[in-house]
Order: C-alpha cells, then sequence, then structure tokens
C-alpha cells in the first residue's frame, strides 16, 4: 500500500512526466491559454492515460513480452517489438472513445479543445508513460495508479501554468520572448521548483 | 543639486545627445529626489506610499539582519581562527567577507538593469536595491564571487527582465538567483565545509549548520538534545549566533524586520501567520507519526523548526514579496500554510536538502496565480470544476 502511495506521489511530484521528462510538452504550450480548457484538457489526458497504462500492461504482458504467448502454446516467441505499434493503437482507440463521449457530454469543451482531443493520441507524454511503464517493470495495480497518477501530474502543471498565463498577459517580454518563449522560460522555472520533492519517499 | 539635474535633463531626454542613457538620469535623479511623475507600472500601491518608499521601508527592515548577519559573520569567522572575538573585531572581518559579496551582487545586478533599462526604453526600478541585498544575504560566506555574479545575472534577466521587469515576474528573483546556483553549484552551496569563511584554509572549518548537523542515524527522540549538546540550544538559535547562511540565521532580527514590515503594513500579516501556522501544523502532525524506528526529524518540537535554518528569514522577507504572492486575502492565507507545510515537509522527509524554504516559496509562486483564480472565481459565486 506504501508502495503505491509513493508510486502516486513520485509520478505527480518529483517524476513529474511534464516537468521532469518534459513530455507532452506541445500541448502544454498550445493549450494553456485558457484556464477552462487547460482543466478540460488536463481530465481528458488524466482519463486517457488511466486506461491505456493499464490496458498496454495486459496486452504487453499477455501478447508481447517474451515468453507472454505461453498461454497459447508458444513460450519462445517474443513479439516485444511490436510494442511501440500496438501502444499507439491502443491508445488510438482510447482517445477515439474519450473523443465521442465528450463530444456527447459536453460540446462546449469539445469546441474548446478542437484539435487538440485528437492530438492526445500522438501526445508524447501517453506513450512516454506506457513506455515508461514496461522499462520501469510495474505491476498491474502499480500501473494502474502510475498512469493516474502521471496524468493528474501532468493535469496540475497545466492548470498552474494557465493561471500563471492569467498573469503573463502583463508581462512585457522583450520581442523574441513574446508568447510561447516565455512560456518555456516559465517551464524552466517550474521544474527547477518542482525540484522540492525529489527525493522524499514515505 | 537640483539646479544640476535640471541643467542635465535636456541631454538625456527627447533628442538630446544622451537621450540613449535617459533610463540611467532617471534612475539617479529619482534616487535623490521623489519623481513627480506618477509609476507607469505595477506594483501599483493604492495609498501615497510609491514603489520607492515601499522599499526603502524594506531596506530599513533588512537592516537588522544585514548588520548582525555581517557581525555573525566575522564572529564565526574570528572564532573559527582562535584570534579575539569581540564585536569590533567580528564586525571589521564579516565587513571584509560580506562586503564583496553583497557589492558584486548589486553591481552586477544593476548592470543587467540599466542595459535593460537603456535598451527596452523602461525606468530603471528600485526593486533591485531589495533582490540585490535579499540574494547575498541568503548564501554562505565562502561562495565564489563569480558565483554571486552568475546567481545574481540569471536572477536579474530569467527572474525578472525577460519578464519586462519589476511587477510583472512570476517567481522571486532572488530566490531564482539563489536556486539556480544551489543546483548548478552544490558543492559551495550546502554540506558542512561552506558556513565559516576563514583566510587561510589549510585545515578546512567545519562548521555545520544547525540542519545539518544531525544525522539520520540519531536516535529516537533525541535531535533536540543532540542540538543542545552541540550547542544549539533555543535561545542560541533564536539569537542567531551559529554559522549559517550571511543573513538568514538570526530569527530575533527577523522578528524585528517583520514587525517594521508589519506596522507600515507594507508586507501580508496573512502571509508570515499563515506561514507560521502551516510550520507548526505539519510539525505536529510529524510529532505525531514519530516512533522508534522512524526518522529522527519527525519528533522534533515544531517550535524549534520556527527558529531553525533559514525559515525566519524566507517566511519575512521572501514569502511576502507582494509581486510573486496572490493579492487576495484568502489565497495569502494559504499560499503562507503551504510554504510552511512544505519547509518543513522537506525538512524531515527528503534526505536530499536539509533546507527547504527556497524551494517551497518557489513552488508555492508557481500556484500563487491558480490560488488567486481560484478565490476570484469562488468570489463571483460561480461553481468551479473540481481543481
Amino acid at each position: 500500500m506504501l508502495d503505491l502511495f509513493n508510486i502516486f506521489l513520485n509520478s505527480v511530484f518529483a517524476g513529474n512526466i511534464l516537468l521532469a521528462y518534459f513530455l507532452g510538452m506541445c500541448s502544454f504550450v498550445a493549450v494553456s491559454k485558457n484556464i477552462e480548457t487547460a482543466i478540460g484538457l488536463g481530465f481528458a489526458v488524466v482519463f486517457v492515460l488511466s486506461i491505456t497504462t493499464p490496458v498496454n500492461w495486459l496486452i504487453y504482458h499477455f501478447l508481447l513480452a517474451p515468453g507472454a504467448l505461453f498461454w497459447a502454446g508458444f513460450p519462445e516467441i517474443n513479439l516485444g517489438f511490436l510494442k511501440l505499434v500496438v501502444f499507439i493503437a491502443v491508445i488510438a482507440a482510447m482517445v477515439q472513445a474519450v473523443e465521442m463521449i465528450i463530444d456527447r457530454f459536453s460540446p462546449a469543451l469539445y469546441a474548446g479543445l478542437g484539435v487538440f482531443l485528437p492530438l492526445i493520441a500522438v501526445n508524447c507524454a501517453i506513450l512516454g508513460v506506457s513506455l515508461f511503464m514496461v522499462e520501469r517493470e510495474l505491476t498491474f495495480v502499480e500501473s494502474v495508479v502510475y498512469g493516474f497518477g502521471s496524468g493528474v501530474g501532468w493535469m496540475m502543471a497545466i492548470v498552474a501554468m494557465a493561471a500563471a498565463r492569467i498573469r503573463l498577459r502583463y508581462a512585457a517580454p522583450p520581442k523574441g520572448l513574446e508568447g510561447y518563449g516565455l512560456t518555456m522560460i516559465v517551464t524552466g522555472l517550474m521544474a527547477m521548483a518542482f525540484l522540492l520533492f525529489s527525493g522524499i519517499t514515505i | 543639486m537640483k539646479q544640476v539635474f535640471d541643467k542635465l535633463r535636456p541631454h538625456f531626454s527627447g533628442h538630446g545627445r544622451l537621450a540613449m542613457l535617459g533610463p540611467l538620469f532617471e534612475a539617479v535623479e529619482s534616487f535623490f529626489y521623489i519623481p513627480n511623475v506618477p509609476a507607469k507600472t505595477g506594483p501599483f500601491l493604492r495609498d501615497s506610499l510609491d514603489l520607492k518608499r515601499f522599499m526603502s521601508v524594506v531596506l530599513a527592515a533588512l537592516l537588522p539582519p544585514l548588520l548582525f548577519g555581517i557581525y555573525n559573520t566575522g564572529h564565526q569567522a574570528c572564532l573559527a581562527a582562535r584570534t579575539a572575538a569581540g564585536i569590533w573585531p567580528s564586525f571589521s572581518t564579516g565587513m571584509a567577507v560580506a562586503f564583496p559579496i553583497i557589492a558584486v551582487s548589486y553591481g552586477v545586478g544593476f548592470a543587467w538593469e540599466i542595459l535593460f533599462a537603456v535598451i527596452r526604453r523602461h525606468p530603471v526600478s528600485e526593486g533591485f536595491l531589495v533582490t540585490g541585498l535579499l540574494f547575498p544575504l541568503t548564501l554562505p560566506p565562502t561562495i565564489p564571487l563569480w558565483q554571486v555574479a552568475i546567481g545574481i545575472s540569471f536572477g536579474v534577466v530569467i527572474g525578472k527582465e525577460v519578464f519586462g521587469g519589476t511587477g510583472r515576474n512570476l517567481f522571486n528573483p532572488a530566490l531564482t538567483a539563489r536556486a539556480f546556483i544551489f543546483f548548478a553549484y552544490p558543492a559551495h552551496m550546502s554540506g558542512d565545509r561552506v558556513w565559516v569563511a576563514v583566510k587561510n584554509t589549510a585545515d578546512a572549518v567545519t562548521g555545520a549548520t544547525a540542519l545539518a548537523h544531525t544525522t539520520l542515524s540519531a536516535p529516537f527522540n533525541n535531535i533536540t538534545e543532540l542540538l543542545s549538546s552541540a550547542g544549539f540550544t533555543f535561545s542560541r538559535l533564536f539569537y542567531g549566533a551559529y554559522p549559517g547562511t550571511i543573513g538568514g540565521t538570526s530569527a530575533l532580527c527577523c522578528l524585528l524586520g517583520a514587525a517594521i514590515l508589519l506596522i507600515t503594513g507594507i508586507a501580508s500579516f496573512r502571509i508570515m501567520f499563515g506561514g507560521i501556522a502551516g510550520l507548526l501544523c505539519s510539525g505536529l502532525a510529524f510529532n505525531l507519526a514519530a516512533g522508534p524506528g522512524q526518522l529522527p526529524w519527525l519528533s522534533v518540537n515544531p517550535f524549534y523548526h520556527l527558529v531553525l535554518g533559514g525559515f525566519a528569514f524566507g517566511i519575512v522577507y521572501m514569502a511576502t514579496d507582494p509581486v510573486t504572492a496572490p493579492g487576495t486575502d484568502k489565497a495569502k492565507w494559504i499560499y503562507g500554510f503551504f510554504i510552511g507545510a512544505l519547509t518543513l515537509l522537506v525538512r524531515v522527509l527528503n534526505p536530499a536538502y536539509p533546507e527547504g524554504v527556497m524551494l517551497a516559496i518557489l513552488f508555492m509562486n508557481i500556484f500563487s496565480p491558480l490560488l488567486e483564480y481560484v478565490e476570484i472565481r469562488f468570489m463571483l459565486k460561480k461553481r468551479i470544476p473540481n481543481v
């Protein structure tokens, strides 16, 4: 139980998928202009991550990993090289489902997210979490917690950024740094402050 | 004096020969006289205090830690070198150590300020008078001067000027500078060798700070005794006569500064008391979790944490920075509370850093616009989705 809690804390703070690994930057920078949209996209990412990570875990451990096809009578087959393709396919399918759900229940959010909703499919944070999950040899329950925690961490970062950009409207940066440039600098400073949590375990 | 300025003004304004250096002229002039042009950029204030007076009061409040810091730096150096450690020898030794650091911080920082002011045509801000003094006070006395220069450059340029100058930054520039050199040159910023400045370092002096003095193997419920036996009693920690950063050791001096800031109404009492409440609450919570076999820091009396390390300095001078703190009342309480709680979280649970107040404030700087936004939304009586 404590292990799970540690995995959750680590994926939200010290190992924040955005601020420690800089994955998922494109939608982070592009959608953080408006706080409502940022919250919406944050929930979408939490949702997609907490579904795709365990689903990918099942697929990897029962179909792809070396010896995973033991149950079907092919213990020597190793389909690990299909990992990337299959993970992306699963993610794309999940995003389609999320898109339809959002379109059905919140057309306003659907319009606000625009092209970035389908783009979650190619959001490197989503794929990155699945690949980290394989690399760190998590168990099934751990992968659920890790996926959910990474989503929460990403959402926290984008919501904080969206609020910070309300203040940045009054900033007067040098010409070359207006807009995205300043956002990147703020992201870097945020990452520095997030080092607060590095090393904390309970 | 006034005639001199009036005579020189045409050269610096409009199409004068030296119009390029206009902001520099204006800065020098308003250093001597209250300018008769209203402030054009934030932080605006609602009463007769303008930014210049505002910063002067903060500077006055910084005097006690500054003077005591100079004395203490010299005092520790004299004690370590086994020379006379009276008031005047201590003060002059401390001056020799601290003055170059402060001078470099001011000099390099002002050079950047003036460069940006001249190129970008905005006036030089008085805010830097405070940043340039806060930063060296948080440094260990043995810091190499070139690191001071790099740190303050980062703080002024990345922490402030890229946002457009004072009043527009998201992160406290002094803390940005300190965090930068903390991560870039950890060997010069932490450990137990950096806190006492002695000239002949042939035999290195280990002057551990109180926070670094306890090891994780200390037996349960023993930290207070361990600190006392090492000479760190509560009163000594309160007065601040122990090795540490240049200006951050004395809780008493910070208390004096806090009194000045609170009486003049410049710093927010909500942030300060929120921070103290956060520290005490989380300290009590950690006390409840303490037990044999647990981390020894869990069992420390929370009141000790108030006077240990840089917390007092941070919560009085850094957390109350009106630019980077939230502007609404409830958000200030929450902001302060979390600074206190996170400071203690790092001190107790994070083996990587002995001190947490710097990163706790920077971390809450990230969230201060969000706190503000949430409170405003609540004030607008609108339901918000769970953030």
